[in-house]
């Protein structure tokens, strides 16, 4: 850990967030906002984070800025204000002040930045370290707490992608009627002939070479996350943005072709039931909910040890099923608002 | 000084937090709002990732030696070496979900933008009425 490159970082992550809260244009307020993030995936690399830097900069910074972007292009990029609400912003920094001064009096009774002896270190987390090569046979402790002592955590954290994925398929989708679209779009037609979008031969060809490489690094990233960084959620991301790219750089048309709307709503279903399913599994084999030890009776050469290790990939193969498609299709629903015919 | 630096982490953290909820209180734009929303969660998500850091210590992937079978040999692990892998995976999940949750305030953004031609507050409660 370099404290001086971490006082750096923090210094100009807090530059990016006023600044985004600052710019009038929202356009240029989001892709800040991207930027803070990729310095804040900087300052979790720093302080030993690297499974949740990888997540930060996937997530946070990569498919959390293309669903803002999409926002902004399908409404609008002008912060029109009519009233001005000065008196309110000042009466707000009052408050805001008083309660950040309460919460700066209680910092001078918390650990020191990096002290290894601060009761958050202290109990569980050093159980963790010190058992997990010979409870699960797994070197990154962060995947095996995730997937295996923490399981019912990650489980309902996959639910919680699940279910926001439906509620914004039921904000936003539309069925268009069919009679007045086509009359629609044939004025289009006429009225624009060149109504289309602008086709770049550059991106297409170069999205076009770089997915299998995408797709081929986030599969690596899903079954070596037991060993490196990474694991479900790092490698769906992955999937899930190869996806988006598609959509972005050829039509909606095209990553419809690969994955259709129908096979989205049952791929992200089934990604929670291949994590629910396991811990069913275990129910019916004699141990407890999620207890993968117990797998060790149906998986050919497998000892109880080998047997959680396998079950971890079987549960991150679940997480990477239901964030990639969520991704994509929170992507489809936000670009094009929920009408499914063309995106940015 | 010293002591400004042993501590800096949880400064940075208030100014966040801070910032963010300045934001969402005072704002009148939706999406600068949860820009600011995603702003106040990274504050939480820095608090318990710079709790879990340990000075001089290595990343939570454990240096493991095999023997010539390739099973492990048992070795004694100190976990002053290792960063606290527990707060880590929370915050992992927690960036997940955040950015599902934020595209769900997204499509009631859009929602309402559908309805109301505007994503500024004051418009909105004008056109309500």
């Amino acid at each position: 850990m370099i404290i001086g490159f971490d006082v750096i970082c923090l210094c100009l992550i807090l530059l990016c967030a006023i600044l985004a809260l600052y710019i009038k244009d929202l356009m240029g307020a989001v892709i800040v906002f991207g930027a803070y993030s990729f310095l804040m995936c900087i300052v979790w690399a720093c302080n030993a984070a690297i499974d949740v830097a990888f997540t930060e900069a996937a997530v946070g910074a990569g498919v959390g800025t293309v669903f803002l972007v999409s926002t902004v292009y399908s409404t609008t990029r002008v912060d029109s204000f009519k009233k001005n609400r000065f008196i309110t912003q000042l009466l707000m920094f009052f408050v805001v002040c008083i309660v950040g001064s309460l919460l700066l009096l209680t910092v001078t009774d918390l650990p020191e930045w990096g002290d290894g002896n601060a009761p958050a270190n202290a109990h569980l987390s050093s159980y963790y370290l010190e058992n997990s090569i010979d409870d699960t046979h797994v070197p990154n402790v962060v995947t095996s707490v995730l997937a295996d002592y923490r399981g019912f955590d990650t489980m309902l954290e996959t639910c919680v992608v699940f279910i926001a994925f439906i509620a914004i398929f039921a904000i936003l989708r539309v069925r268009k009627s069919r009679t007045n679209n086509d009359e629609t779009s044939k004025i289009f037609e006429l009225l624009v002939p060149s109504y289309q979008k602008v086709d770049s031969v550059i991106i297409k060809t170069a999205s076009h070479l770089m997915i299998p490489f995408m797709q081929l690094f986030a599969l690596y990233v899903v079954a070596h996350g037991h060993y490196s960084p990474g694991g479900g959620f790092q490698g769906g991301v992955i999937l899930g943005a190869s996806l988006i790219l598609l959509a972005i750089s050829y039509d909606f048309k095209k990553s419809l072709n690969y994955l259709s709307e129908k096979k989205v709503i049952l791929l992200v279903a089934l990604g929670v039931l291949i994590y629910a399913g396991i811990g069913v599994i275990c129910l019916f084999l004699g141990g407890n909910f999620l207890d993968y030890s117990v797998l060790s009776k149906i998986l050919p050469a497998t000892d109880s040890i080998m047997a959680r290790s396998h079950a971890m990939l079987g549960v991150e193969i679940g997480v990477a099923l239901t964030v990639m498609v969520s991704m994509y299709g929170i992507y489809l629903c936000l670009s094009s608002n929920g009408r499914f015919d063309k995106g940015l | 000084m010293d002591y400004i630096l042993n501590h800096f982490n949880y400064i940075i953290v208030v100014i966040i937090m801070m910032l963010g909820l300045w934001g969402m209180l005072s704002l009148s734009n939706l999406v600068k709002k949860l820009i600011s929303m995603a702003i106040f969660q990274t504050g939480i998500i820095l608090f318990y990732i710079s709790m879990g850091a340990k000075k001089g210590s290595s990343i939570p992937i454990i240096k493991q030696a095999y023997d010539d079978h390739h099973h492990p040999i048992h070795q004694t692990i100190n976990h002053i070496d290792y960063a606290n892998p527990l707060t880590q995976i929370l915050m992992l999940t927690a960036i997940v979900v955040g950015v599902a949750t934020l595209g769900l305030g997204l499509a009631l953004t859009q929602r309402v933008y559908s309805e109301h031609k505007s994503l500024n507050e004051d418009e909105i409660l004008e056109s309500l009425s």
